[in-house]
Parts: C-alpha cells; sequence; structure tokens
C-alpha cells in the first residue's frame, strides 16, 4: 500500500508546482504586485485586443482574455463558481446577458460615469450589465428588382407577394432568437409563432450560410430580401474580396417598422462577473470601453452603433440614415429567448 | 470468500496502476453517464415532437452516404496505388493521406467559398466568357461530399497497409488458381482487408458524428447540432447528454450490425515475411486512366481546398499577420507535442498494465480507452470539469485550513484540464496503432526475457519498446495533427494566455471573416503536412 502515498506525494508536489505559474489567482499578495483584469469575451474582433492594450497603457493593468461563445462562457463560469476568476463578462447579445444575471453570474455595480452615459433601455435595471454597442436587424433588398417603397415591416415580410423571395439564416442564430423574442414581447405568443411560420413559408431556401452568405444570395437572385445585421453590410462593403464589396453594394437598407415600434436592435454589452476577483478593475474597465474616446474606435472599427449619446456613429452608417430604434428593454430578449427557439421548432424554421 | 483469497493472490502493484489509470479515464465519460440518470430536461417532450426525427434522419444519412463514398474513395485508391505501375506513383501514395491535415468544417468554407456567389468558380468561368452555372452545395447531399473527401483517407491508409502486405500471397494464389482480377478483388483481397476497412471507416464514422462546424454552416440538423442548441439555446445541459447518449447507441448499433455481419469469419492469416508482390505494369493509356482516378480524391479533397485558403490568404494577409499570431501557432505546436506525447504514454500504460495485473477483472480495462473518441468534444469539457472542479475545491479547503493559504483553482484554467481532456478524447486514436504493433510482436520475445529472470518494466524497455517503435510515432503523429485541429474542448478548456490556431481560426470565421481565417487554417495544414509525410513513410517501412 506505500504505493499509495507514493502516488499521492507526487500529485500534490505536482499540483503546488502548477500554482506558481498561475497569475490569476485572486491572492492579495500577488495582486498588490500585478494588476490584472480578466475578461471572459464572446467578441472576436481584432479592433477589441487594440483597444484593450490601449487600457493597459494608460492603467497599467494587464488585461486577460478568454474567447469563446457567450454560452460556453456562461457554463465555466457556473462551474468554476466562488473560485471563477473571471471579472468581466462581454457578449454580443442582450439575451445571454440576461440569462447570465438569471444564472446568477453578474453583480450589480454602481457606476456614475455608465449611468450617465448609457440609455435606461440599454442596461439592466439592477446596474448588473450594460450595452457597449449597438446593431440594428433591419431588412436590405436587391437594388435593381425592389424599391424600398414596397417594404415595411418584418411582419409584413409573412404576406403573399415576398412567397419564395426571403432570405434569413438558422434559427441557431441568436440574433434571430432575439428578433423573434422581441416579437413575441410586441405581438404576443401566438401571433409570434404565426409570424415564424409565414416566414418560413415565404423562405426562398431552407435557411443556411451567415448573414453575409444571405446578402449575397439576394445579389445572386436567390431570393429578393434578406434580413441581417447592419455590421455585416459594412463588413462586405469593406472587404478585402472584391467581389463581397460589389455584393455590398447590390443592396439597400430598409430599416422596418419606422411607423411602428421601431427596428429592432441588439447590444453587445458588458457585467461584471459577481466572484470578480477584480472589481475595481473591472469596473474601470467597463467604464474604459463606454467612454467617448474608446467609443469612437469601438463601435466604428466593427461598423456598430455607439452607446454613448455624445458619440456619432461612422460615416457609412450616417449614410443609411437615422431611424427609430425599438426601445423595448433589452431584458424582455433574455426572458423570451427559450420561449423563441421553441416557437421556431414548432414553426418548422430550420 | 473465495474472492478475496483469488484477490490477495493474483494482486500485485500493477493492479494499483490500473485501477489508477482506470479512474483517470473513466471519470469523466462516468460524469457523463451519470448525467442520463437525472433524466431529460423538460424541453425532452418537444425535441421529440419536433425535432428527433429530422436530426435522425440527416445523420444516418449522412453516415449512409460518408460510408459509400470513403469506402469508395479510400480503397479504389488504395487498390491503385498499390497494385498498379501509374505515373508519379510515390507523390500520389503520400499526397492522397494529404486531406487529413485540413479541419473538415475548413474544407466546407472553402468549398462554400469556391461555388458562392461571386466565388473562384463564377470568376473563372466569367473569364472563359460561360456565365455561371449555379451549383448549390449546402445542402446534406453537398456535406456528405466535403465530409467524405476531407475524412476518405482514415480509409486509405489503414486499406492500404493491408494492400501492400498481407493479401499478396492470396492473390497469387488466386491467380494460379485462375480466378479473374476482378473475381479475386472481391472475392479475396475484400474480405481480407475488412478488419482494416472498418476501422478506418470506424473513425471516419466518429468524425462525421462529431462534426459541428460543417454541419452547422451548411445548415443541416445533425445530432451534434442538436446537441449544441439543446445545451445552449434550450439550456438544458441534461437534455443534451441524452442527445448524446442516444448518439452513442447509433454508433454501438453500428459495430453490432458489422460484428452480426462478420460472424465467425476470421482473415487473420498471420503469414510472415510477407512479400510484396511487383506493381502491375499496363499500358500507358491505361496508367494514366488509373492515374486520373486516384487524383479525384486528391485533387477535390485537398488541392481544390488549399487552393481557395491560399486565394484567401492572399487577399488578406497584410491584416491578419504579427507577432502575436506567430505567438499563437508556437502555443499551438507546443501543446500539441506535448499533449500527443502524453497521450502515446497513455495509451501505453493502457496497453500494458492491465497485461501485467493479475486481477481478471482489471484485464478488460482497455477497452474503456476508446469510448472517449464517440463523445462530442463539448461534452467531453463538461465531463472533465465537473470531477476536477469537485477536486479542486476540495484542495482549497483542504490547503486553507492546513496552511491557510488560498491555493485557487489549479486544475481549472490551467493548461492541465485542457490536456486531461484531449487525453481522453484522443486516447483511442493513439490506442489503435500501438495496439496493432504490439499484437504483431506476439508473446515470444517477452516471455523469453521474464523467463530470463527480466522484470515486466526492463522486459518492456528493452525488448518491446523499440519494436513498437512504428506504431508510437504513427500514435504520436496521428494525436498531434487531431490536437492541431481539435476545437470545441480548446474553447471551453484553454486558459488565458494560451491560444490555438483552431481557436484563431474559429474566431474570425464565427465572425464571418471567413477569408481572414485561411492563415491561421493554413498554418494548421502546413504543420500537418510534414507529420503525415513522416507518418507515410513509417507504414511504408514497417513490416
Amino acid at each position: 500500500m506505500k504505493n499509495i502515498y507514493y502516488l499521492l506525494i507526487v500529485l500534490i508536489s505536482f499540483s503546488s508546482c502548477k500554482t506558481d505559474k498561475k497569475k490569476d489567482v485572486p491572492n492579495d499578495e500577488i495582486a498588490k504586485k500585478e494588476q490584472v483584469v480578466n475578461i471572459y469575451t464572446h467578441r472576436h474582433y481584432p479592433s477589441d485586443q487594440e483597444l484593450f492594450s490601449k487600457f493597459e497603457k494608460e492603467t497599467g493593468i494587464t488585461v486577460n482574455v478568454v474567447n469563446a461563445d457567450a454560452d460556453e462562457l456562461m457554463q465555466k463560469m457556473t462551474e468554476e463558481g466562488e473560485q471563477s476568476p473571471a471579472d468581466v463578462l462581454i457578449t454580443v447579445d442582450a439575451g445571454r446577458l440576461v440569462r447570465a444575471k438569471d444564472k446568477n453570474l453578474l453583480q450589480p455595480i454602481n457606476s456614475e460615469k455608465l449611468n450617465s452615459t448609457i440609455p435606461k433601455y440599454l442596461k439592466d435595471e439592477d446596474n448588473q450589465w450594460f450595452a457597449l454597442t449597438k446593431r440594428a436587424r433591419v431588412i436590405v433588398y436587391a437594388k435593381d428588382r425592389i424599391k424600398p417603397e414596397q417594404l415595411s415591416t418584418y411582419k409584413d415580410l409573412t404576406s403573399d407577394s415576398w412567397k419564395g423571395k426571403i432570405l434569413i439564416r438558422s434559427s441557431d442564430n441568436i440574433y434571430n432568437q432575439s428578433l423573434m423574442a422581441s416579437i413575441i414581447a410586441n405581438i404576443g405568443e401566438e401571433s409570434a409563432k404565426k409570424w415564424a411560420e409565414g416566414m418560413v413559408v415565404n423562405m426562398a431556401r431552407t435557411p443556411k450560410g451567415n448573414d453575409r452568405d444571405q446578402v449575397k444570395a439576394v445579389v445572386a437572385g436567390e431570393g429578393d430580401v434578406a434580413v441581417v445585421n447592419t455590421y455585416y453590410i459594412g463588413k462586405l462593403l469593406n472587404s478585402k474580396d472584391p467581389e463581397e464589396v460589389k455584393a455590398g453594394n447590390g443592396v439597400g437598407v430598409f430599416f422596418p417598422n419606422q411607423e411602428g415600434r421601431g427596428t429592432h436592435i441588439n447590444i453587445s454589452g458588458a457585467g461584471v462577473a459577481k466572484y470578480a476577483p477584480n472589481k475595481d478593475n473591472a469596473i474601470k474597465f467597463i467604464e474604459f470601453l463606454a467612454s467617448k474616446e474608446t467609443q469612437e474606435v469601438f463601435a466604428k472599427a466593427n461598423y456598430e452603433y455607439p452607446v454613448n449619446k455624445d458619440v456619432k456613429p461612422s460615416e457609412l452608417l450616417q449614410s443609411w440614415g437615422d431611424f427609430k430604434e425599438d426601445t423595448l428593454n433589452l431584458s424582455i430578449l433574455g426572458k423570451y429567448n427559450k420561449k423563441a427557439v421553441i416557437l421556431f421548432d414548432e414553426s418548422g424554421w430550420k | 470468500m473465495p474472492n478475496r483469497h483469488y484477490l490477495k493472490r493474483d494482486f500485485n502493484n500493477w493492479s494499483i496502476y490500473t485501477l489508477a489509470i482506470v479512474i483517470f479515464i473513466a471519470v469523466p465519460i462516468l460524469t457523463i453517464f451519470l448525467k442520463l440518470f437525472s433524466g431529460p430536461g423538460e424541453t425532452w417532450q418537444h425535441i421529440v415532437k419536433n425535432l428527433l426525427a429530422d436530426y435522425t434522419i440527416n445523420s444516418l444519412w449522412l453516415i449512409f452516404g460518408c460510408i459509400i463514398l470513403t469506402l469508395l474513395f479510400g480503397v479504389s485508391s488504395a487498390w491503385i496505388v498499390s497494385r498498379y505501375k501509374i505515373p508519379f506513383q510515390n507523390t500520389i501514395e503520400w499526397m492522397l493521406i494529404l486531406p487529413l491535415a485540413i479541419p473538415s468544417y475548413i474544407t466546407a468554407y472553402a468549398y462554400a467559398g469556391i461555388f458562392d456567389y461571386g466565388g473562384s468558380l463564377e470568376l473563372l468561368l466569367r473569364k472563359v466568357g460561360i456565365s455561371m452555372i449555379k451549383i448549390d452545395i449546402m445542402n446534406i447531399y453537398g456535406l456528405i461530399v466535403v465530409l467524405s473527401l476531407s475524412l476518405f483517407p482514415y480509409v486509405y491508409v489503414s486499406t492500404r497497409a493491408v494492400f501492400l502486405y498481407q493479401s499478396n500471397r492470396l492473390i497469387e494464389a488466386s491467380k494460379l488458381l485462375g480466378a479473374s482480377e476482378i473475381k479475386t478483388f472481391f472475392n479475396i483481397v475484400l474480405p481480407v482487408a475488412r478488419p482494416a476497412i472498418i476501422g478506418g471507416l470506424f473513425l471516419v464514422l466518429m468524425e462525421v458524428l462529431n462534426d459541428y462546424g460543417a454541419a452547422k454552416y451548411f445548415g443541416v440538423n445533425t445530432f451534434t447540432t442538436g446537441i449544441f442548441r439543446t445545451w445552449f439555446s434550450l439550456e438544458e445541459p441534461n437534455t443534451a447528454v441524452y442527445l448524446s447518449a442516444l448518439l452513442l447507441l447509433v454508433v454501438f448499433v453500428l459495430i453490432f450490425l458489422e460484428r452480426l455481419q462478420r460472424g465467425d469469419k476470421k482473415y487473420n492469416l498471420a503469414l510472415k515475411s510477407d512479400i510484396q508482390l511487383p506493381k502491375k505494369n499496363s499500358s500507358k493509356k491505361f496508367q494514366f486512366l488509373l492515374f486520373g482516378l486516384a487524383s479525384i480524391p486528391l485533387v477535390f479533397g485537398f488541392l481544390l481546398p488549399f487552393l481557395q485558403l491560399v486565394y484567401w490568404a492572399f487577399l488578406t494577409y497584410s491584416d491578419t499577420i504579427s507577432i502575436a499570431f506567430f505567438n499563437t501557432a508556437l502555443q499551438s505546436l507546443s501543446i500539441s507535442i506535448l499533449t500527443a506525447f502524453l497521450t502515446v504514454l497513455i495509451a501505453v500504460m493502457v496497453l500494458y498494465f492491465p497485461k501485467w495485473n493479475r486481477l481478471k477483472f482489471l484485464k478488460d480495462t482497455p477497452k474503456i480507452a476508446v469510448l472517449g473518441y464517440a463523445i462530442p468534444g463539448a461534452v467531453i469539457a463538461l465531463g472533465v470539469m465537473i470531477p476536477t472542479l469537485v477536486l479542486d475545491k476540495w484542495f482549497i479547503k483542504t490547503m486553507k485550513q492546513v496552511m491557510n493559504i488560498d491555493i485557487g483553482l489549479i486544475i481549472n484554467g490551467t493548461i492541465a484540464i485542457l490536456v486531461y481532456a484531449y487525453i481522453i478524447r484522443f486516447l483511442a486514436v493513439a490506442f489503435n496503432p500501438i495496439e496493432a504493433s504490439q499484437t504483431k510482436i506476439g508473446k515470444q520475445l517477452s516471455e523469453s526475457s521474464k523467463l530470463l529472470g527480466k522484470n515486466n518494466l526492463v522486459t518492456f524497455i528493452k525488448i518491446e519498446l523499440p519494436l513498437l517503435k512504428t506504431g508510437l510515432l504513427s500514435a504520436f503523429i496521428l494525436v498531434f495533427v487531431d490536437i492541431m485541429k481539435e476545437l470545441p474542448l480548446t474553447l471551453i478548456l484553454k486558459p488565458y494566455h494560451i491560444n490555438t490556431l483552431a481557436v484563431k481560426a474559429y474566431e474570425y470565421a464565427s465572425d464571418e471573416q471567413i477569408m481572414e481565417a485561411s492563415i491561421p487554417s493554413l498554418l494548421i495544414i502546413v504543420t500537418g503536412i510534414i507529420p503525415i509525410i513522416l507518418l507515410n513513410k513509417l507504414i511504408l517501412g514497417a513490416k
């Protein structure tokens, strides 16, 4: 039986070696030596990385980043519990932030700066999360075949005149789930299901590919209109592939529901983790991202709309014109997310 | 209590080690199985009603289609290169393994890029003045073709080894008795090669069932995309685990059906010093025809997607290449090498410890080693996290009580857990070639050594290790390439500061910057090609 003890000794000495390597330990002594903030983020944009470096330079706080899907990050935080090294959770949609709050993964923070820069409907009522950028889910149309006057609302897309003409991606996609959640919140479950069924009937093809692919399919003539996020149009227009630029130029942007509740918007946003070992740094970090100087770059680099009221969107976005946003409190999106997925399944939206 | 008696008599140190390693491997897998008993979540009914039929039909179609196509590509090309003289013989032979170097979701993206609006095919046709013929490949048939093209080398590699060295005497005999070439192939060659073909096919199926990226992009709902959807969109990990159990069931049924059909027939002819038949010489025309046939899977499985990636890389390199990028490449490389080494080490332990131990019930333990390969990466991540967190928390508590220090998480969030999960996932990949080599060695040598008074370990190091070299190296290379490509596990478990090329490629792709994903993908491919060439040399050099 001696062997078991040897094994244990080896195991323990092995694991104690491990601790030296770990910088993210919420240990007071270490924290004094090196200021860090640990970010769990679903945003994978190179421009973000540059801003993180800027934050490091300005504050001397080291930014550690884990990149993954928001769902996986939340699963990770749940499993890690009190020991989670995460300070800030960043997601690319409101629904996930609400879910993080419901799962008790975030904590309320008190920041004058954030309260004054971010409008009420773009943050959590308990100050557990804050929007950082906005994107609108719009209708794009083939410029050569369709006139913008033919378009009006999301609901109108289910009318007979659009049969076989609509392109939209799979219901797996969170942007579609959030759009559906907003529709459930606005017109009720039953009508929302009818809307989804109507969309399925009118689809030009089984949903596949991503938002960029929907735009390309419009230009290729597979359908006449597509429902996509604004920032993908920006990306197409600035693509390295001349064919993609051509596709971006081939479509016009239409903001639906301008007479009614406004165009559905979604956000990317951030919250401070419940067990954040570096809470102060986390708040500083989010404030930095919402500040005027950062927002100029943060939103523009990715063709998103800034949340800071003092910052104007990029020229391209301005060229599409101002629009009325659906100011539905974004917390609702999280509340109806699961329902949205179930209704999608029932209506046969792949 | 006779049982006790046996326990005492047969118990040795190796039993402890075997048990330790069994626990090491089985705990994550058991964790997942235990989740099954907590019952499916509330949406199970919803899934059964609205989705299960779709998942099942699509997955079965995929399995069926990929079996047919990988057999066609793999066996035919293996037969041609091992039996006939063709132009560029040697080059074709090793290049046919290359599709394995491209992660299948990247192949899928590349193909979408070729057939897309404004894609390479259209540009090309435009140049020669033909207007676009739109071929839609983003559907289940396209997916079958793409997956088969990227996975057929599993069948090719295992089949070719048999064609080269095992069936030659039988072929000669068959010929002498006047059987035709075709008859010989179907009545002699194929049945003898069957276990090897099935072995390769099994790997193909596991990869097909595990595929997430390609199926999702092509809009085909399979069990695996369903697992992700229920886990993350419907927030029901328990139901997701239920779905993966069903997936496992499909796998077991397939294995069972094959066994049933094979029956008692055994073709394991232990022919020693196999002769290699001279390759058949034929007319120039016929040679070129064969050359063309053998090149088809190579061109479509590797060259075309590779060129598409090179084109994209050419468009985007100025934005993506930076020092940080090379750092990522280096990290990717070192993690893969380290983990591949450890996986091989553990595979050897899994193979030998149970043999050296004398307790009967521990003898069969190698069988659990292969289970990890059948479980989707994301599910394994969960299975690894749950038990290690318990351990982590226990460590933290004890250390606080005993030494009054807070040590934080020591397994989770470090590279240890990532490596652990890789090992569980890829143990089967390492285990199979090592076991194959070990079977060839036979028992005589090691038993003589033991009769001469050497113990197990010394015998192993002095006698068996040198003979196992080929198997060990093949195992190392296969695991290395697999880890370079691995995605879902890495995403969930990777620590800060660590990034891999596959993750980098995914980050770009998930943000719809598929062109930008080309450079990390190309690096994965290039780092994969070198060991693959090596692997080929090994197979040819082995007897």
